[in-house]
């Protein structure tokens, strides 16, 4: 239930918030790239750990690398026009003296993750994050400099008509599900 | 039939495209829930069935165009539905040994 006090029907943020879906058909009209350049300076403004910006961006729209990279990601069902990598460079986070096995570079993922999402649902772009791929094959087929790793890959492209079910299908998940009042003392 | 020679349903990009998504899946398969194991095989099936489908016999076509569709590659629901999925599973699996027992072994040939 939404308080009162707090129209979030007439916010545009909230309404992209909850409009936004993972859109897992695509069509074959390829996203340009001055578009897939404005999504990726919306990433830029994405929330990073101490501000450090430990998480790069690769992008491919060469129809060559798209294949390669679906052949090796059993979890991208869509054909994407272009694909963002979200990467960590491990060698920089090294370079702060974080250890090797630091979670926070994740969270920065997922900042850009979230971004992305949105600022790709703000310009009519489908998108959806694809985790099931082997993060060995990936590096080969993105040529990765020693020390990144691919996070997450995020397929861009225009939603086709028709979309496919979700792999699961779950209840609708309301906030209360999902948090836990701690009580004022 | 057996004992024919079969036309060749994939080619090289094609079986590549299987072999690449069967060695990543068994890698991503290490570290993703258990519920997606039989939706990855599903994912497998169905891009092999694409591939297939324009050289394949019309026996073929039947299971790959029709009885394979009846079961999308969805993960193993939790609790309710979770019956269902197999009984869906069930059908597409004698489907295809109707058809494997047609193509190689028809009745009048047996023993």
């Amino acid at each position: 239930m939404t308080s009162p006090a707090v129209d979030t029907r007439s916010n545009p943020v909230i309404q992209a918030i909850r409009s936004r879906r993972v859109v897992r058909a695509l069509t074959d009209e390829p996203v340009d790239r001055v578009t897939v350049e404005a999504i990726l300076d919306a990433a830029r403004w994405a929330p990073t750990a101490g501000n450090r910006h430990l998480q790069r961006f690769v992008v491919t729209d060469d129809p060559g690398t798209l294949r390669a990279l679906r052949m090796v990601s059993p979890g991208m069902v869509q054909r994407p026009t272009a694909v963002v990598a979200v990467c960590v460079d491990w060698e920089a986070v090294a370079a702060y003296g974080f250890p090797r096995h630091v979670t926070g570079p994740y969270v920065d993922v997922g900042t850009a993750l979230a971004t992305i999402l949105l600022a790709a649902h703000a310009l009519g772009v489908g998108a959806g994050p694809v985790s099931s791929f082997s993060r060995a094959a990936v590096g080969a087929v993105l040529r990765l400099p020693p020390g990144w790793t691919a996070e997450v890959l995020v397929c861009l492209g225009y939603p086709a008509p028709a979309q496919l079910p979700p792999f699961a299908r779950t209840r609708r998940l309301t906030w209360r599900d999902l948090t836990t009042w701690l009580p004022r003392r | 039939m057996a004992g024919m020679e079969s036309p060749w349903v994939l080619d090289e990009d094609d079986a590549l495209d299987l072999l690449a998504f069967l060695v990543t899946a068994a890698r991503t398969q290490v570290d993703e829930a258990r519920e997606y194991g039989p939706m990855r095989l599903l994912m497998a099936a169905h891009r092999l069935a694409e591939a297939m489908e324009p050289r394949s016999s019309p026996d073929t076509r039947s299971v790959i165009g029709e009885d394979l569709p009846r079961m999308p590659a969805l993960a193993v629901p939790r609790g309710d539905g979770s019956e269902d999925y197999v009984a869906r599973l069930d059908a597409l699996c004698a489907s295809v040994g109707a058809l494997l027992v047609h193509r190689y072994a028809p009745e009048e040939e047996r023993p």
